[in-house]
């Protein structure tokens, strides 16, 4: 039975750890290779033992692909690839393979530079590990071998990140990784074609959050500055050199010419070259307004927007920088921190997660006194903004994804399936779809009907059209041929092609029957009322009385013949060939009855 | 939408806080269970609608450090279905009830939130009395103990235990006038206010005798009316305020409701397009301040403390005009705010819903406030 498995890897319900197995016509995928935040110890790398005990990686898995940059989607792919042993191709866009080595590295620095641990990724193991990736553009198809292919889809949510179409012959999975549907500033919203694939995995929390605007968001994150460079204060921003910042910086901008303000607004160099840098590969991937603004000028001639120099952060009066690293662990962006923490008038705002060992991941925890080298304390009297600005679909959003691919079946990961009736109930009704909630470490086997092309020949087709066309074309119709199967070609012809393509001599089935009937009359006048009887009852059909005696029905032969030891009976030889079978079996019966007694 | 950044950027000044979220259908309900969830419900007819039970975002509802609380979505915490559009939505206090009338037909539909799974189940329907002229019952909900007050008419005013379905209380009259609101004061009295304008408290221990205002008081010209007590607050005896579709709006002294204390013109620029939509509240955590809406796209809040005599125009204390500026797409009719409520702890949050399925939570600035 053909059948479609997927098990979300890991032990618990928790988010931030995506990392999925797809089995699907005999291939295995594993998508994203996500790593989780809120653990120190082998609890964050999804549980690969569920693979591995089935031999070796590269051998079971025909590929990896990865959705986005996101450390809980790659977070754990160079210790996949390196130090548990896979050597197959990772897949994963061109914006991704460009910007995963960059926070894989990061992520390192902290974990080992600034925890200490010991079993962790090395920067060596990084860029061995990219070296297996193979980068893809959009709407590509990518053979990964003569069976399988995949197809990135335009998913919005962060640069670079797309929802991957994973087909073999007639069955697909669609896996949508993290997606928005809403564009914003500098992405556009997620978009799929109505390729109807038999699955459709997706994260569950979606379904269950309705999300707040985006304007709101915006006017949160305008109003927190704004009242704190009115009443003097300093804001600083860390952001990572992608995404947020750009749209960030766009919207401060706006506001800022609106109101007319003089606050200076400082963006660190080393952020505007990478970004450049990387916008100006990348400009397919973001919306239409960044592209045309890229075009007419360079991303960061803002007008109220100037390159910062550090000695700035000493400036009276206050000022809105935007600085590396994101996370305030190292860099500029700490060094000005520690300048203006001391200050209630200041503000920082974090506009992500933080990782665990981070400066910032202890100032949104609350953490209001820091040490720092030397066992100095700082203590944190600005304040501490914590802002979403991830782009993520919601209830809403999913539904129209659904409806957009037109999928067979729903399946949700990170969810608890008992929690979710409701959920299942609603999309199951909307779609008319079955919908799946695996636990993590649990696998959903989907069952398929593939359908297989067959290519019917045009002499066959011709000779069924001959018999007439059945007055509803759409009714499914059964014909009669020979199914040759070559070179992964179906084909069906007629037998008397199929013969001779195959150099093959027919065979002619003939079936005799034998009807025994008391008549004490002559074999030819046996014959004669046998032709009279059948030519009225059958009007349908052609009767024929030869000069031999025996009388044809279509092609089927009747002859009379004497017993060869009682005088009394007849018996009456009913021929037909295997074609004829039903016929023939319908006169043997029909005879069998006897004949009607006066000659009609 | 050039406006639409103008609003937004002046709503910096206008809110302290302010959400803004698209439900997949609109709904005319927003019933408090505690202070931290809403009930919502779709009144499409001919359609599967949806109960949802939503959970605010947390920094809403957090008292310290709301900095570091990031997530500003609402969650979907229960979820039922419903084959026919809900009209009124209550959630029984202290249980995990909700009951909800609508049409067609006149019933209550009595629903269960699950405790260990996300699914707001109906567990019985009730017929009550035979309605023909379309209308459905309205609801109250006591919380000194389980019961619902409904009514279409106030001949049919009931009193029901949900659980059971026994009636513990009949109104017993002929008279059939149109009702258009219903509120429980305590665990004997209720209020009622007729489509006609007519004002009641009633006390269930009693035989029919409520205190009541004449149905059509001068000036009150064939408009409809709705009301809402205000329960506490100054003055000996619950206060009535009562809104007419075209604008007026009186404030009435429970002991003498044939003479209102005051009878303003509110500050509608035409009366209301749909009269069932019209409410009024009284600000839980705010003396003398109350909000309508029901006119059109926004929600007015009124400070009542210096009303007197008859007549007079008033300007709204704050005007909420979201749900037209943030109105998704064009072509479509003008949003109409469908319902309102105040947030029952933070005094100047109110949460307003509109026809395009918008929700909005705000929180304005008094702009009488010192800088």
């Amino acid at each position: 039975m053909p059948e479609i498995r997927v098990t979300p890897l890991g032990a618990g319900q928790d988010v931030g750890r995506s990392c999925i197995l797809v089995s699907i016509a005999g291939k295995n995928v594993m998508l994203d290779c996500g790593m989780h935040m809120g653990f120190n110890d082998d609890r964050r790398f999804p549980d690969f033992s569920y693979i591995t005990q089935n031999g070796r990686l590269t051998d079971f898995l025909d590929c990896v692909i990865i959705s986005h940059f996101h450390l809980d989607h790659c977070g754990a792919l160079p210790y996949f690839s390196e130090m548990v042993g896979y050597d197959g191709p990772i897949y994963m866009t061109h914006p991704t393979q460009a910007i995963c080595p960059i926070l894989l590295e990061d992520y390192r620095k902290i974990a080992v530079d600034k925890k200490g641990e010991a079993n962790f990724f090395t920067s060596q193991m990084i860029k061995d590990c990219m070296k297996k990736v193979v980068a893809v553009h959009l709407h590509q198809t990518v053979q990964v071998d003569d069976e399988l292919e995949i197809k990135a889809y335009y998913a919005g949510h962060v640069l670079g990140a797309a929802m991957f179409q994973i087909k073999v012959g007639s069955e697909s999975v669609v896996y949508t990784g993290d997606y928005n549907m809403t564009p914003d500033r500098h992405l556009g919203a997620a978009w799929i074609d109505k390729c109807r694939p038999n699955l459709l995995i997706t994260e569950s929390t979606y379904a269950t959050t309705i999300r707040d605007s985006k304007r709101c968001r915006e006017r949160d994150f305008l109003k927190k500055v704004h009242e704190t460079v009115e009443r003097g204060g300093k804001v600083l921003i860390p952001v990572f050199a992608l995404g947020r910042a750009q749209e960030l910086c766009i919207l401060l901008e706006t506001f800022w010419e609106r109101m007319n303000l003089k606050v200076p607004i400082y963006f660190s160099t080393g952020l505007t070259e990478k970004a450049n840098h990387y916008y100006k590969l990348f400009i397919t991937w973001t919306n239409q307004k960044i592209r045309k603004t890229f075009v007419q000028r360079n991303m960061f001639e803002f007008k109220h927007i100037k390159a910062f120099d550090r000695a700035f952060a000493d400036n009276p009066g206050p000022m809105v920088v935007f600085a590396t690293p994101g996370m305030l662990h190292a860099g500029q962006s700490l060094q000005i921190f520690r300048k203006w923490a001391g200050n209630e008038k200041n503000m920082v705002i974090m506009p992500g997660y933080c990782v665990q060992g981070t400066v910032g991941h202890k100032i949104l925890s609350g953490q209001r006194k820091l040490e720092m080298e030397g066992r100095q304390v700082l203590e944190v009297k600005m304040q501490v903004e914590y802002m979403s600005f991830s782009a993520h679909a919601d209830a809403k959003g999913i539904m129209q994804l659904v409806g957009q691919a037109e999928p067979e079946s729903v399946l949700l990961v990170h969810g608890e399936a008992k929690k979710m009736e409701f959920l299942r109930q609603k999309i199951e009704q909307e779609f008319r779809v079955s919908c799946y909630m695996p636990a993590n470490g649990e696998t959903v086997t989907l069952p398929t009907s593939p359908s297989i092309p067959v290519g019917i020949s045009l002499g066959l087709l011709k000779r069924e059209m001959a018999q007439g066309l059945l007055s509803e074309a759409k009714k499914p119709r059964l014909l009669h041929g020979t199914l040759i199967m070559k070179d992964s070609n179906f084909r069906l012809v007629s037998s008397e092609q199929a013969l001779k393509e195959l150099g093959l001599a027919e065979h002619q089935l003939r079936f005799t029957c034998r009807v025994h009937l008391q008549d004490t009359r002559k074999e030819q006048e046996m014959a004669l009322r046998v032709y009279s009887h059948l030519k009225s009852t059958l009007k349908d059909h052609c009767v024929q009385h030869l000069p031999d005696g025996s009388v044809t029905v279509e092609s089927i032969l009747i002859q009379a013949a004497a017993h060869s030891e009682d005088p009394g009976t007849k018996v009456l030889l009913v021929s037909w060939t295997y074609q004829d079978e039903e016929l023939g079996s319908f006169l043997t019966a029909l005879l069998k009855k006897g004949l009607p007694q006066t000659p009609s | 939408m050039e406006s639409a950044e103008d609003w937004l950027v002046e709503s910096l000044r206008l809110y302290q806080d302010f959400h803004a979220f698209d439900l997949s259908a609109a709904t005319r309900g927003l019933e408090w269970i505690g202070d931290k969830g809403v009930f919502v419900a779709g009144y499409e007819s001919l359609k599967k609608n949806e109960i949802l039970h939503l959970i605010l975002p947390p920094r809403l509802s957090v008292k310290e450090n709301q900095g570091l609380f990031p997530e500003r979505d609402f969650k979907v915490c229960h979820g039922g279905f419903s084959d026919r559009a809900v009209l009124e939505l209550k959630h029984v206090p202290d249980t995990r009830l909700l009951v909800t009338s609508g049409l067609p037909g006149c019933y209550l539909r009595v629903w269960r939130v699950a405790e260990d799974s996300d699914v707001i189940k109906a567990i019985s329907t009730i017929a009550v009395q035979d309605e023909a002229g379309g209308l459905w019952p309205r609801l109250a909900v006591f919380s000194s103990a389980p019961r619902v007050l409904h009514g279409a008419r106030l001949s049919s005013l009931q009193v029901l235990d949900p659980e059971s379905g026994e009636t513990t209380y009949s109104s017993g009259i002929s008279d059939s006038e149109e009702l258009s609101s219903l509120q429980v004061l305590d665990g004997d009295t209720f209020a009622f206010c007729c489509a006609s304008g007519r004002l009641g408290l009633v006390d269930t221990r009693q035989p029919w005798a409520p205190l009541e205002s004449p149905g059509q008081s001068p000036g009150s010209g064939g408009q409809r009316w709705c009301a809402e007590v205000r329960a506490g607050g100054s003055g000996p005896g619950p206060c009535f305020s009562s809104l007419g579709a075209d604008g007026q709006l009186r404030l009435l002294d429970a002991r003498d409701l044939c003479h209102p204390m005051s009878s303003v013109q509110c500050a509608v620029s035409m009366p209301s397009p749909s009269p069932e939509l019209l409410r009024v509240t009284w600000a839980p955590g705010l003396d003398n301040c109350l909000a309508i809406s029901g006119f059109d796209g926004t929600v007015q809040v009124y400070d009542v403390t210096s009303w007197e005599g008859v007549g007079s125009q008033v300007e709204p204390l704050f005007t909420h005009r979201g749900h037209i500026f943030l109105e998704e797409g064009e072509g479509h009719a003008a949003a109409l705010v469908t319902t309102h409520t105040w947030h029952p702890s933070k005094p100047r949050t109110l949460l307003s819903a509109a026809s395009d399925a918008s929700v909005h939570v705000w929180d304005w600035v008094d702009p009488r406030a010192a800088c």
